[in-house]
């Protein structure tokens, strides 16, 4: 896109309430909250393209005392002998949640923290978490899990789904990993056969594996039924509760369902990993945000982006600390869920289409692999 | 010049001619002057698929391969794939195009090899090796179909 066409679309800027009273296109940093970058990016992206909708809502909660809470998730750790720079990556976001004044009332762990779901790798992880003193919650990703099925993440980390209550929210720890169809037994696959075509994001052998299942979403609608429809719930999740790009598993293939039992309660903000992206959609009354690995980032699959998602910057392959991080979330008593990616650079969100790891794939025709088949 | 050492020469030329013959005779599509029979065009879609498929092997850090071929592609744990699932973002119908991290105008080879080098932390291919062929190869055919753009940043 011309700089001719960007200086005019920042006239064209959308001013929608108050705290978009002011040209806030140029504040859009590392600190920017999500709302206000959306309304800035969408506004300009629109207006030049027509790829990104107003953004008319984004409060999401009544009701609530203010609190703050920190996510990291995707770290995938290998054994410290292997590879020591992802460990690097996650002490970098731990030190940053320590650093949190005031600190966050508590940590979510989204999931994915081994690699290939070794031991080692998992008590690795268990290890450098231990530095963070505030209530710490996990979900599991599927990389944590596929080697022995679960048994040492759940030693470490407890039930894979959980929920409680904090300051008028009810907040819900599903487990989107566990329930992958058997795809193992009858090629009689060692389980570090089985966790390697889990590991591969783009293979397919494991299948659709992502999903919430019948018994979970049975007490997804337990656990809901006495809470009032119009207080605020929070979902983590390791994957997208939609269909993003099921090629990849960016979803859980019983979405529907899921929103089906989510579907009476109208201030429900779904917080999930696995994507290691910035990600925004809308799906009825849900909200979904996707949050930073502190891994490795993906590219934008080749279709499928949510319309209402603002882009994150192309990244630095050569800087290992880019386009990666952490994120701040807070309940404000001005009734919103605000969310703050930390990406350890400048800017997050793209600022032309061609910076957008969107944008810029205009060309791409993709084909699935076929050497596992 | 004698007349023998003549001679001399003429034979292995003559043998030369009489063995290219002989090839080209047994093999007519390549002179492109006979269709090519079903069999042929079969066989040239398996040759080339077999260099796909051990590309996207090397693509997804399949140890078997690497070791049949001899390749360190990472030191990292990290395989191509898992920053480029489908292949996606290689771009390689934008190349031959000036490469910011290389700084110089460079090929789809040369960024395979600094893939390699830089975030993978391995040691990089020989340009034609067979290796990189595959690689290529994949790489070119997960993106068949897209737009060629050279030059493209």
């Amino acid at each position: 896109m011309k700089n001719q066409e960007w200086k005019e679309n920042k006239k064209n800027k959308v001013r929608s309430g108050p705290e978009e009273g002011r040209d806030n296109r140029n504040e859009i940093t590392r600190r920017t909250f999500l709302r206000r970058s959306l309304l800035a990016g969408a506004a300009a992206g629109a207006a030049a393209n027509g790829l990104f909708p107003f953004i008319q809502t984004i409060d999401v909660a009544f009701g609530a005392e203010a609190f703050s809470f920190a996510w990291i998730s995707d770290s995938h750790l290998y054994p410290k002998t292997l590879n020591t720079r992802f460990v690097e990556k996650v002490e970098r976001a731990v030190n940053d949640v320590k650093a949190m004044k005031p600190a966050p009332d508590f940590l979510i762990y989204g999931g994915d923290l081994a690699q290939l779901g070794d031991p080692v790798e998992l008590e690795l992880g268990a290890e450098i978490l231990k530095a963070i003193t505030v209530k710490k919650y996990y979900i599991p990703g599927e990389h944590d899990w596929y080697l022995d099925m679960g048994d040492k993440w759940k030693k470490l980390f407890g039930k894979p789904n959980w929920t409680f209550d904090h300051k008028g929210v009810r907040i819900i720890g599903l487990d989107t990993i566990s329930r992958g169809p058997d795809y193992w037994s009858a090629k009689k696959m060692s389980p570090q056969e089985r966790m390697g075509h889990m590991a591969t994001l783009d293979g397919s052998v494991a299948g659709p594996w992502a999903g919430v299942g019948r018994d979970q979403l049975d007490w997804l609608g337990k656990i809901l039924s006495d809470w009032p429809k119009d207080k605020p719930v929070i979902v983590f999740s390791h994957n997208p509760l939609y269909e993003y790009y099921p090629p990849w598993n960016f979803w859980v293939r019983d979405w529907r369902d899921v929103q089906a039992v989510l579907k009476p309660y109208s201030k429900v903000t779904n917080i999930h990993g696995h994507t290691h992206q910035v990600l925004y959609n809308e799906i009825g009354k849900m909200r979904s945000i996707g949050m930073l690995a502190t891994s490795w980032n993906w590219p934008y699959p080749p279709e499928g982006v949510p319309a209402l998602t603002t882009p994150m910057v192309r990244v630095d392959p050569g800087d290992p600390f880019d386009g990666v991080g952490w994120a701040k979330l807070a309940m404000t008593a001005g009734d919103q869920v605000n969310n703050e990616y930390v990406m350890w650079r400048k800017d997050v969100f793209a600022q032309t289409q061609v910076d957008s790891g969107t944008g810029d794939n205009t060309n791409q025709i993709l084909s699935p692999r076929i050497a596992d088949r | 010049m004698k007349k023998s050492t003549l001679l001399h020469l003429a034979a292995p030329v003559a043998s030369l001619g009489l063995a290219l013959f002989i090839v080209l005779g047994a093999a007519p599509g390549m002179a492109h002057k006979a269709k090519h029979t079903p069999e042929q065009l079969k066989a040239f879609e398996e040759e080339f698929m077999e260099q796909v498929r051990i590309g996207d092997l090397l693509f997804h850090g399949d140890a078997a391969t690497e070791k049949k071929l001899g390749t360190t592609l990472s030191r990292t744990g990290m395989a191509c794939a898992m920053c480029h699932p489908f292949a996606v973002d290689n771009h390689p119908y934008e190349f031959p195009k000036f490469q910011e991290q290389i700084n110089k105008f460079s090929t789809l080879r040369d960024m395979i090899n600094w893939c390699i080098e830089k975030p993978n932390e391995g040691e990089k291919l020989d340009a034609d090796s067979d290796a990189m062929k595959a690689l290529e190869a994949y790489i070119y055919w997960a993106n068949r179909g897209s737009k060629l753009d050279p030059g493209r940043h």
